[in-house]
């Protein structure tokens, strides 16, 4: 791992592969030191010890649901000033969600989308 | 005493007639016997010469009764008349001076005979009789022997004459007596057979309601005004999984009790109460099982409310496969979603420079696997979202949305595509139309777009403008028109129905699902509005959604606090 990088650090909760290489690709093109993760469990050990700047965050997720990941994001004074993109397909879930997170998108997410959301972000 | 009197008087007699003459008769001789034994007593207490003869005669009255008493039950009833009426009648020729019989005090005394004779033997008999005495009488008034002379005199003619008259009104009593007794035993026989005739047809009816009862799949239960079971048939006790008898005679409060959530049970016990008419179908969670339920009145012949009959249908395995169907929709969605998105994203990439410069060519070729891929994407979105509509699983979430932005947001997702075909995309909102409305920004966004997607496909050159207007005071509308090639007044009927495109070569050349405006319908009807067009061909289309400002939603909401 690149401990002595400047860069802040995002992580990526998201199952899909392709959807994960374009989000991390889009963070590491708005400047973001970036960390996938595929699973909701493995999200939880990792956001245990770890302070992202940034968080996108997948609703459909195996293990652990995205809402209750973010619910433990928000309930943890550590992560208190993490910022989350929540990504999800239903718009409903966006809606329920979106006080919660920075940010909600629905997607598809483009490349593009994530990348200028996510250097505002920064 | 009654019962034993009763039955020493009645002969059994498969004729009703001569069984009620005979009875008559044994009347007749009770009375007789009585008198025969006050006479007797009386004889006995005065006890003077004068009275003697009554020592002899009253018993001998007796043994006669008893005589004639054997005769009517044992041998003929007939026979013993006829000798009682005999009997009475030579009693009263020889029972006074002869001149007192023939034209005297004891004269009336012969109306007895002919009188009984017309009830204890046939009303005829009366004449018979009423000859008898007028024979007997005439005998002694023509013959007196007194003192050993022999007297002739004339027959007391008008004596006679009044016992024929007599004998005609007895006959005349006697015969509307028995022909108002025959009309009768018919009158009895036609209402026993009417007895008989309906009790069949009832037995009949009831054992057909009974077999359709019996036979139906879904489950019945009659229930009086007090809430009360009071019929069910087999297929409910399988469908509520509950034993008849524990069925019938049971309050509906305690038939549902814990097996059907509250706010069920509330619902259940209203339309039990209160079903004024056939009241809509109820679906609920009974135990394991899902349920559909009608509630409708029961009435009596004069229209009074008598109870509730409740259909019960077992929709467990629909509830499932509607589940599923859900389920499976979803899981599609998903699955045909994602590698679109996919294959987007890594064209997005690719003409983004992530994996290094693109050539002109490239680049043009990327933007046909985006175009493509996008262009299946909103067929698949489109079908999702037919099958959800027609599986009833799409549900509007309605919240206030500021107007502005639902129409910006649409805007700027359309006018990169409008730009594309060198066509003016402008839209204007008119100043009385809220600020904020009530609706399902999502859907009404889905509307909007569905809508000048539409009119951007049709048309060449010009332009597509949106307006939002108030038609009345009551609602709101959305307006798109086009300057496109228009819709053929045959078409336009039909446009709105599934997969329809107007002619073939139009659909080869306007790619889609066909989607678009059915959705866009089934949705405004969801949002209980209304969409129509007007169109001239060559000269474009006006599509119209009008919208009521406070939708049934908003208007239900203030009851609940």
């Amino acid at each position: 791992m690149n401990t002595s990088s400047d860069k802040p650090l995002a992580l990526i909760i998201e199952d899909d592969p392709d959807a994960a290489t374009i989000f991390s690709e889009a963070l590491k093109a708005a400047g973001f030191e970036v960390e996938v993760i595929a699973t909701g469990d493995r999200a939880l050990e990792r956001l245990s010890i770890t302070q992202p700047v940034l968080i996108v965050l997948d609703m459909h997720l195996p293990n652990v649901a995205g809402p209750d990941i973010l619910r433990y994001i928000r309930s943890d004074d550590q992560l208190k000033e993490a910022k989350v993109i929540i990504a999800t397909a239903d718009p409903r879930i966006a809606d329920e969600l979106e006080n919660q997170a920075t940010l909600a998108l629905l997607k598809p997410i483009s490349f593009s989308q994530l990348r200028d959301m996510a250097s505002r972000l920064k | 005493m009654k019962k034993i009197i009763n039955e020493l008087l009645t002969i059994p007699s498969t004729d009703a007639d001569d069984a009620r003459r005979r009875k008559l008769l044994n009347i007749l001789l009770m009375g007789m016997a009585v008198l025969a034994l006050l006479t007797l007593s009386a004889a006995l207490i005065v006890d003077t010469a004068d009275v003697t003869y009554l020592f002899f005669i009253s018993p001998a009255m007796l043994v006669l009764i008893a005589a004639l008493f054997a005769i009517n039950r044992y041998v003929s009833g007939p026979v013993a008349s006829t000798l009682f009426v005999l009997v009475f009648t030579i009693a009263i020729a020889f029972a006074d001076e002869p001149e007192q019989v023939v034209n005297g005090r004891s004269v009336f005394l012969f109306t007895i005979p002919i009188l009984m004779a017309s009830v204890i033997l046939r009303p005829w008999a009366s004449f018979v009789v009423a000859g008898l005495s007028g024979l007997v009488i005439s005998a002694l008034a023509i013959v007196e022997l007194d003192h050993g002379v022999l007297y002739f005199h004339a027959i007391p003619v008008p004596t006679l004459l009044g016992f024929f008259a007599f004998a005609l009104v007895a006959w005349l009593s006697a015969r509307s007596l028995e022909q108002a007794l025959v009309d009768l035993r018919i009158l009895n026989r036609e209402l026993d057979q009417r007895v008989v005739e309906r009790t069949r047809d009832l037995a009949e009816a009831l054992s057909r309601n009974q077999a359709i009862l019996e036979g139906i799949a879904d489950g019945v239960v009659v229930f009086d005004n007090h809430g009360t079971a009071t019929v069910a048939n087999p297929a409910m006790t399988s469908i509520a999984d509950i034993p008849y008898e524990e069925i019938v005679g049971q309050d509906i409060h305690v038939l549902i009790a814990g097996d059907v959530n509250e706010e069920d049970q509330e619902i259940i016990y209203d339309l039990v109460r209160n079903s004024i008419m056939i009241s809509p179908r109820l679906k609920f969670e009974w135990g394991k099982k899902t349920l559909s339920a009608t509630f409708a009145p029961v009435r009596d012949n004069v229209g009074k409310r008598t109870g509730t009959v409740a259909v019960f249908r077992d929709f467990t395995r629909e509830a499932e496969l509607e589940r599923l169907k859900s389920t499976f929709v979803s899981r599609v969605s998903h699955e045909l979603r994602t590698p679109l998105n996919a294959i987007i994203g890594y064209a997005d990439m690719l003409r983004e420079r992530v994996y290094g410069p693109v050539t002109d060519d490239q680049q043009q070729a990327l933007d046909r696997v985006t175009v493509n891929a996008r262009r299946q994407l909103g067929i698949v979105n489109d079908l999702l979202d037919q099958a959800q509509i027609e599986a009833g699983t799409i549900k509007l979430r309605v919240e206030p949305f500021a107007t502005a932005d639902l129409i910006e947001d649409v805007m700027g997702i359309l006018s990169v595509l409008a730009q594309s075909k060198d066509l003016e995309l402008a839209h204007h909102i008119e100043a009385d139309v809220p600020k904020s409305l009530p609706g399902d920004p999502q859907r009404l966004q889905q509307v909007l777009i569905n809508l000048i997607d539409n009119a951007i496909k049709f048309t060449t050159q010009g332009s597509v403008h949106v307006r939002l207007y108030r038609p009345n005071p009551s609602h709101w509308a959305i307006e798109v028109s086009d300057t496109g090639c228009g819709i053929p007044l045959e078409a336009q009927s039909y446009i709105f129905d599934p997969f329809q495109q107007v002619d073939n070569s139009t659909t080869r050349k306007h790619t889609g699902s066909g989607l678009g405006l059915a959705i866009v319908k089934q949705l405004v009807q969801l949002m209980e509005g209304e969409v129509a067009v007007k169109s001239k061909v060559g000269q474009g289309s006006i599509f119209t959604v009008v919208l009521p400002l406070v939708p049934m939603q908003i208007q239900e909401e203030p009851h609940e606090h």
